[in-house]
């Protein structure tokens, strides 16, 4: 356990008479296969902050005019582009499972106005959400509606 | 087997150290009974802390092979030849496997982690009488029982990777107890609860790793409870901004 | 800047829990298409002619999707990395990155509503 924790971590507020060696933390904590997953997680970060960029730069350049717009999709071929909506996608579908599937059901408010449901049943929902408008918005961008 | 045991002695020790020990084990030990074994048998040296042996008292939290583990729940047949055992992870070391827990009390009693009530009125006590004085029904006591069932052997503490490295924030089990009062049917501090959990020490550090409530030996599930915790201080946030102070 | 930080927990964490929940299901659709069948050409590019991509996304539904797709991520992905920067020792620095992090956020969420207007 050689990594050190926050030398204050979990320090009292008035400290003992007796000396204490400082915290201590395993130094390989990120190695953890669960703990692994978690970082992941939180490293799809840069992911969404990425695609949020790209989606500006189409948007800013939908409202420059026809051929900025043409230019900008035309860009969307780019190897680069594809490689990186692909790791999106497998981003957006990872995040989706872990937060949809595990993180959310426990959260629903207790003790209040609403029934707490089983956590099957919340997972159903938000699964079926996100399943009913990534189909509604994909069937809309690809011409299929409106 | 061979045992890993963390010595330091704040007498001699500048640092903590390893020490290693070779017994003979029964298939049926836990992790527990092989530190008793060293400590009635081997080297009576060793300082552990460990009372009910059945996973209620919470005393006997350590970690085994890394991980947070109540050391008399843990079969040592889980572990192959070789085991090592550490003080619990993120708490300041005492002496050899002892840790100080007094940080976490001073977090544990910023939550109030007791029955909240508003100043009852002569008027009311009457009618409070009759019906039984803070009479809950099962249904109530179901919406945070789970909560309760904490024994503070602070293995969500060693688990949290935020607890590692931000000393402020206020930890699993410290929201989780505060969380189940908020729930308490028969509590009226969620206000002041929720202000604390927004303060210094925030329910909002917490990043969901959920190690907690994986590492939790009472199934609490300390992640659910804070998380429920931040929905719940931003709901009683918002009514801040759009009712005055002390109104619903 | 921590107290800042401390003081705006709640926007931030609701934003965050938006861009985590709403944003992650209309990216996914959105990538889906825009991102992967229209450049691999399975779906062919007329689908986002100029007048058609103007057409869905200048009404009131449109805009407000655009701009969901735009600023919502950017909150998942500031609050994350901050998570991520605090878990690698990064107490002392929190101020700083949190800030940054969050200022980018706020800059593209300001960008996101500069575009959706002028479409």
């Amino acid at each position: 356990m050689a990594g050190a924790a926050h030398p204050e971590a979990m320090a009292p507020l008035k400290k003992g008479a007796t000396r204490t060696a400082p915290p201590q933390t395993p130094a390989s904590w990120w190695g953890a296969p669960r703990v692994r997953t978690y970082l992941l997680f939180g490293a799809t970060g840069i992911v969404y902050l990425l695609a949020g960029g790209v989606v500006w730069h189409l948007a800013w350049a939908l409202g420059k005019g026809p051929d900025a717009w043409a230019t900008a999709l035309r860009g969307l071929s780019n190897p680069l582009y594809i490689l990186f909506h692909l790791v999106t996608l497998v981003s957006l579908i990872f995040v989706g499972v872990r937060a949809f599937g595990t993180m959310m059901p426990k959260m629903q408010p207790r003790g209040g106005p609403l029934p707490v449901l089983a956590p099957g049943v919340v997972k159903a929902v938000i699964f079926g959400a996100w399943a009913a408008i990534t189909c509604l918005l994909a069937t809309i961008l690809a011409g299929g509606i409106f | 087997m061979r045992v890993e045991i963390t010595r330091f002695d704040p007498d001699k020790d500048e640092v903590p150290k390893t020490q290693e020990y070779e017994i003979p084990v029964q298939a049926d030990w836990k992790v527990l009974d092989a530190i008793n074994y060293i400590k009635d048998e081997v080297d009576s040296s060793i300082s552990h802390r460990w009372s009910c042996r059945m996973a209620v008292c919470g005393s006997c939290g350590m970690m085994v092979n890394g991980e947070p583990k109540l050391t008399c729940k843990t079969p040592l047949s889980a572990y192959s030849d070789s085991i090592k055992i550490e003080p619990l992870a993120n708490f300041p070391i005492v002496r050899d496997l002892v840790v100080d827990i007094d940080g976490f009390m001073d977090k544990f009693r910023r939550v109030k982690p007791w029955i909240v009530r508003a100043k009852e009125r002569a008027e009311d006590m009457e009618a409070l009488n009759e019906k039984g004085t803070y009479s809950q029904s099962p249904a109530e006591l179901v919406v945070f029982k789970q909560f309760s069932m904490c024994i503070n052997c602070l293995l969500c503490y060693s688990a949290c990777p935020v607890v590692a490295n931000e000393p402020e924030f206020m930890g699993p089990a410290a929201i989780a107890l505060g969380h189940r009062y908020n729930l308490d049917s028969r509590d009226q501090g969620d206000r002041e609860r929720n202000r604390i959990f927004r303060g210094a020490g925030t329910v909002f550090s917490c990043s969901f790793a959920n190690e907690c409530s994986e590492v939790c030996p009472k199934n609490v599930d300390p992640a659910a409870a804070v998380n429920q915790a931040k929905l719940g201080a931003v709901i009683d946030w918002a009514k801040g901004l759009v009712l005055p102070r002390g109104g619903a | 800047m921590k107290q800042l930080l401390l003081r705006f927990e709640p926007v931030i964490w609701l934003l965050f829990g938006a861009g985590l929940s709403i944003g992650t299901m209309l990216l996914t659709g959105f990538v889906l298409i825009v991102g992967l069948a229209i450049p691999l050409g399975v779906v062919p590019a007329d689908a986002l002619s100029y007048e058609r991509a103007h057409m869905l996304a200048s009404n009131v539904i449109g805009r407000l999707v655009l701009l969901g797709l735009i600023a919502l991520p950017l909150w998942k992905g500031a609050h994350h990395l901050r998570s991520l920067s605090i878990d690698f020792n990064g107490e002392a620095r929190d101020g700083a990155v949190g800030g940054l992090l969050y200022l980018v956020a706020i800059i593209g969420s300001v960008g996101g509503i500069l575009a959706v207007v002028r479409l």
